[in-house]
């Protein structure tokens, strides 16, 4: 066993776990968060992906130890003061969440699209959803639900929240 | 399974140097941690993602040095290496997704020496060198003599690869990778093809080189059509016959992803697509 300490959505968490941990099973199994899912376990479709360290990754993928002294951020870490995430408001509005599995892994990857381009392309939006899969092939409302999400968040730049 | 977290080369060659085949590096874990899950656990697992001094791209009068712990995604995202070294900005861009090149490090593509390795061919035709520490002493290596077998490297089960130095291309130099795969760039290579070719003014060919991967057991250079190309000036039938020549050299095998006649088939095409794209740019 191995001691890690890390910061998940602003809360910190010390533990003691299986240095082949992956940081899926840690984040799900030992501290909870039921957001990142579990569907390939082999990095190619992206239901599990958090931010570690700001970064987009497959969290089956990484190594539970590689996240010490780290922040992780999951799709539970998004909403703040109550209140959601334009991408997640869209994913609703849109109707973009089909049988639901797949959608906290696109609402990752799409919020890191919208922290970098703002007012993206439907090719930027392509582009960086490739990495994640929906399995109901709603890809049609997902891309819908970006475009949306930008909407919001531009408008709520403009006129406050 | 024990488990390390060196913070020096120098200790994480000592704790391979000491387990042996027994050991697994792991950096970003996007092949390892696949391994573990379904195949096997090692005994000893060393985190080498704490040796930060091997995370960097670095310009140097000679050469472009990058560290063994650079991902992907910052080869992907560096200017110098999209406008000097186009290959392999190619072969980083169009490798899996966002998650995974955020991850995924140059080291861990060149040490698992996979023949379908995204960076290896395109590499081979920068003639680049690796650099790595074993128990005997820091060695540098062309790739070409680096890659011995699928999954088999100079560095045998105690090296630990430090990064590799890549030579400047010539000013005019045209790099081009292209891949076939099923499922674009998330699927592993069905075959890869990488070139770099310098001309001498308009179309004449000063040096060509021509990289394939997964068509064998390393990834490898086409040198017949690689010579068939020298001094000429390029034209059509003349790329024809290279690309022909290319599929004659490759070596690949059947298996669930082509049969080998089918890659031949794909060597020939993408080496006819790349040669005229670098030939169109000039």
């Amino acid at each position: 066993m191995i001691e890690i300490a890390l910061n998940v959505n602003g809360k910190e968490h010390h533990a003691s776990l299986q240095p082949y941990l992956s940081l899926m099973d840690f984040l799900r199994d030992m501290l909870g968060y039921k957001g990142v899912k579990v569907c390939c376990s082999t990095g190619e479709c992206g239901a599990c992906t958090v931010y570690m360290n700001g970064k987009l990754v497959n969290s089956c993928v990484t190594l539970a130890a590689a996240a010490d002294s780290g922040e992780i951020t999951t799709v539970e870490g998004l909403a703040s003061n109550g209140k959601l995430h334009p991408v997640q408001i869209a994913f609703i509005e849109t109707g973009a969440s089909q049988c639901g599995y797949c959608t906290p892994g696109f609402i990752m990857s799409a919020k890191v699209l919208l922290d970098e381009h703002p007012n993206p392309t439907v090719d930027d939006i392509k582009d960086v959803i490739s990495g994640n899969i929906c399995r109901c092939t709603g890809y049609t409302k997902i891309i819908e639900a970006i475009q949306l999400a930008a909407s919001i968040q531009l408008a709520e730049q403009v006129y406050g929240d | 399974m024990e488990y390390f977290s060196p913070t020096s080369v120098e200790d994480a060659v000592s704790i391979l140097h000491k387990y042996g085949e027994r050991s697994r590096l792991i950096a970003g874990g996007t092949d390892l941690m696949v391994d573990m899950r379904f195949k096997d656990q090692p005994d000893c697992l060393v985190n080498i993602n704490r040796l930060s001094n091997l995370s960097f791209i670095k310009p140097d009068e000679d050469c472009l040095r990058i560290g063994a712990l650079t991902t992907i995604r910052e080869l992907e995202a560096n200017h110098l290496i999209k406008t000097r070294f186009r290959v392999l900005w190619n072969a980083a861009h169009q490798f899996a997704s966002l998650q995974i090149r955020n991850a995924a490090t140059i080291g861990g593509n060149i040490a698992r020496a996979s023949p379908a390795g995204e960076t290896l061919a395109p590499l081979l035709t920068l003639e680049a060198k690796a650099r790595f520490v074993t128990a005997d002493g820091e060695q540098l290596l062309p790739l070409e003599r680096f890659f011995l077998g699928p999954g088999r490297t100079a560095l045998g089960a105690g090296g630990l690869l430090t990064g590799i130095e890549v030579p400047y291309p010539d000013d005019g130099a045209r790099g081009v990778y292209l891949k076939h795969a099923v499922r674009g760039p998330m699927d592993i290579v069905v075959v890869g093809v990488a070139t770099t070719i310098t001309f001498d003014g308009r179309s004449a060919v000063n040096e060509a080189r021509i990289g394939l991967a997964a068509v064998g057991p390393t990834p490898m250079r086409a040198r017949g059509s690689e010579q068939l190309l020298q001094g000429k000036h390029l034209d059509l039938p003349l790329i024809e016959e290279a690309a022909r020549g290319a599929a004659e050299e490759a070596k690949p095998i059947s298996d669930h992803r082509a049969s080998a006649e089918y890659r031949r088939w794909i060597v020939e095409s993408l080496t006819r697509r790349a040669l005229t794209q670098a030939w169109q740019n000039v």
